[in-house]
């Protein structure tokens, strides 16, 4: 039992030296172990190494996807001299991590700054070379892909590969946006006042049509109803000739008397009478003026 | 003590670990670490037996710190979470929901992420300068600009590459909507992300987005990229308003113009069956009549050619009694000298008139009047001429 704190010391000091003598590298990182501040080994691979304590040291880099996140739009004037605020990500990767280490003594800092100079410079040669339409629209890929391809060959010097950029923000700047803002509200007013032209017009033509119908149908309808009327009114004719022909001095006589019936009916007709007429004979005496009355004057 | 001993690796890959072996395992390695500081122990013990190991001080300090350093790999994977498993941190696997044990620190690791959610994104603009914006102020392919409001519902598909591959991939996420918004807008024309396209532009940003993730190895997979909202910026959206307002009213002036057709044509062909029917109507009558007439003159003509003479005469005076019955009348000697006769005719024919309205209204009093009305007729005739209220009735 004299011995238990001595052991126990002991197992302390193993410990702490194993603990300073294993390093364990991450999937997610790269190490490099330097001796005395010299290169000795890089670890791509995950797992458990060995160092020597106090003499050897470790440091660790990020081996995943990293991202370079521009702070603000740079100002890029396209081939038409117009300006363009354009902004863009990039992702990289450390790839040769000893490489990387040496150019940039493994400051991420650092290193980003390298990658968005060169990125900018790089982005704004190919805007400097398209329209504005190209580098909104048309060629938004092409430029993306072709600085990548220039940046990622400039990147290889200090180890880092660059997996994409990408444009994030490709806009007008502020004063031209005003400009912008007009247009899209002249146009607009146009479009509103074509519609509503458009509207006057079709309405006036579907009312016009309309107007039209129903003189066309009114037309017909009255050419038919003259034609049956028309009709019937031959065929009354027919009947009455018919009827009448049969002795015409009777029915010019018949006809007659209907009339003077149908014209003389009313209060307001005043008749001036003669009462010499013949109608009147018996009036005045019993035996009559003549012989047989003449009925047709009065 | 070799932490690359093979059986500690069997063991982490299994089940759950049989915890006796490993109490054993462990038993036996103290052993051995004491058997070679205490000389006089043998080390070749096949199973030192327990009541053999000092149960003192030290013994039982080592035992629980042991105990509790063993515990502590207990671990428990939540459903709708995946753990993912290193080894001296090399990956070695995944592990499903339920509860687990791995070796504990700083030999195996696991780190437990949530799998299966949904989680879901709004992408809002970054650039202070454009906060009034609901979402992102885009430029469309005909230099146009844009509001829109993208949501991103997005959930893991890979636990080791979401882990692995890239540093925040929930914030690349978010890079990777904003940079394939503004690429897909900006191959497109305005009215198209406004109006017809949104589930189109959505269907395309979503298709880049995820080409993007799968090309950085992040893991998550798209659930859905929709377009919540598409506006003109705020600067120009009265004009916009105003230009959806045209729209509505030109639907709504050719819906009144139909309406107007709707009202006219019917109504005219009403008219039209309407004169038709009429015509109709009087062609029938008109032949109707016609026939009565007819009928009526040649059955009186029959009557007329047995007995001309007195036929004529009866139908002559049966017209004057008709006729003269009815109207007024004055009778005047034509030969008594040329002295010139004053008939009041505007005066009697007033008079008359007069006398005809009351008896087109009162029907009743009509029967009883006649008696008195042929007595005043003679009273009045020689002096007055006006007046002929009753005279007029009785007739």
């Amino acid at each position: 039992m004299k011995a238990t704190v001595p052991v126990l010391a002991l197992i302390v000091a193993a410990l702490l030296v194993l603990s300073q003598s294993i390093y364990t590298v991450d999937q997610r990182q790269y190490a490099i172990k330097f001796q005395l501040g010299e290169f000795i080994d890089a670890q791509t691979d995950a797992g458990l190494y060995f160092k020597i304590p106090l003499v050897q040291n470790v440091r660790f880099f990020d081996r995943r996807i990293l991202t370079l996140d521009a702070p603000k739009p740079d100002r890029i004037t396209t081939s038409e001299k117009k300006p363009l605020n354009v902004d863009f990500i990039a992702y990289w990767r450390i790839i040769d991590v000893r490489k990387y280490y040496q150019s940039v003594t493994g400051d991420e800092e650092l290193a980003k700054q390298r990658l968005a100079q060169t990125i900018r410079a790089i982005l704004g040669q190919e805007i400097n070379k398209r329209t504005i339409h190209e580098a909104i629209s048309t060629e938004r890929d092409k430029i993306m892909t072709t600085t990548r391809q220039r940046a990622d060959a400039d990147a290889k010097q200090i180890g880092v590969e660059i997996v994409d950029v990408r444009l994030r923000r490709v806009e007008l700047p502020e004063e031209v946006l005003a400009q912008v803002y007009q247009r899209m509200e002249s146009e607009r007013k146009r479009v509103a006042n074509e519609l509503r032209s458009q509207g006057a017009a079709e309405s006036e033509k579907i009312r016009a049509d309309a107007d039209r119908q129903r003189e066309v149908i009114l037309a017909d309808a009255f050419k038919q109803a003259q034609k049956i009327k028309g009709d019937g009114d031959a065929k009354s004719s027919a009947i009455y000739a018919a009827a009448y022909g049969q002795n015409p001095e009777f029915y010019a006589f018949y006809r007659s008397l209907e009339t003077y019936k149908a014209t003389f009916r009313s209060k307001s007709d005043m008749l001036v009478l003669d009462p010499n007429s013949e109608f009147f004979q018996y009036l005045k005496q019993s035996g009559g003026a003549k012989g047989v009355p003449r009925p047709g004057s009065k | 003590m070799s932490l690359n001993d093979p059986q500690w690796g069997k063991r982490g890959r299994g089940g759950p670990p049989d915890l006796d072996e490993i109490w054993r395992n462990f038993n036996r390695r103290i052993n051995e670490l004491f058997g070679r500081r205490e000389p006089g122990d043998s080390v070749d013990t096949g199973e030192p037996p327990r009541s053999r190991f000092p149960i003192g001080g030290v013994g039982l300090l080592i035992a629980l710190v042991l105990l509790v350093w063993l515990a502590s790999g207990f671990y428990i994977v939540d459903e709708g979470r995946r753990g993912v498993f290193t080894r001296v941190g090399k990956y070695t696997e995944t592990t499903s929901p339920g509860p687990r044990w791995h070796l504990p620190y700083p030999i195996e690791a696991v780190e437990v992420i949530d799998f299966s959610r949904i989680k879901t994104v709004e992408i809002h603009s970054t650039n202070p300068s454009s906060r009034s914006a609901r979402g992102l102020l885009l430029v469309t392919d005909d230099e146009n600009i844009v509001d829109a409001l993208f949501a991103v519902q997005y959930r893991l598909k890979d636990a080791k590459n979401y882990v692995f591959n890239a540093r925040n991939p929930d914030d690349v996420l978010v890079q990777v909507a904003a940079t394939a918004i503004s690429e897909v807008v900006g191959r497109s024309q305005m009215d198209f992300v406004l109006y017809e396209g949104r589930g189109e532009i959505a269907k395309k940003v979503e298709t880049l987005m995820q080409e993007m993730l799968d090309r950085y190895g992040t893991g998550i997979q798209i659930q859905s990229v929709s377009l919540q909202d598409a506006q003109p910026p705020e600067q120009v959206r009265p004009a916009f308003d105003d230009a959806v307002k045209a729209g509505q009213d030109r639907e709504r002036q050719k819906n009144e113009g139909q309406a107007y057709a709707n009202d006219v044509v019917p109504r005219a062909r009403g008219m039209a069956s309407r004169l038709v029917q009429e015509a109709e109507g009087y062609s029938a009558r008109v032949v109707q009549e016609a026939e009565g007439n007819a009928s009526r003159f040649k059955q009186i003509l029959v009557e007329y050619n047995k007995a001309p003479a007195v036929t004529r005469e009866r139908l002559y005076l049966d017209m004057m009694q008709s006729v003269l019955g009815s109207t007024s009348k004055v009778l005047v000697e034509q030969k008594a000298g040329n002295s010139l006769l004053y008939l009041p005719l505007d005066q009697l024919l007033k008079q008359s008139q007069a006398a005809a309205a009351p008896t087109a209204s009162g029907d009743a009093t009509r029967p009883a009047t006649p008696p008195e009305a042929s007595v005043t007729l003679d009273a009045n005739r020689g002096r007055e001429l006006p007046r002929s209220r009753e005279r007029s009735d009785g007739r």
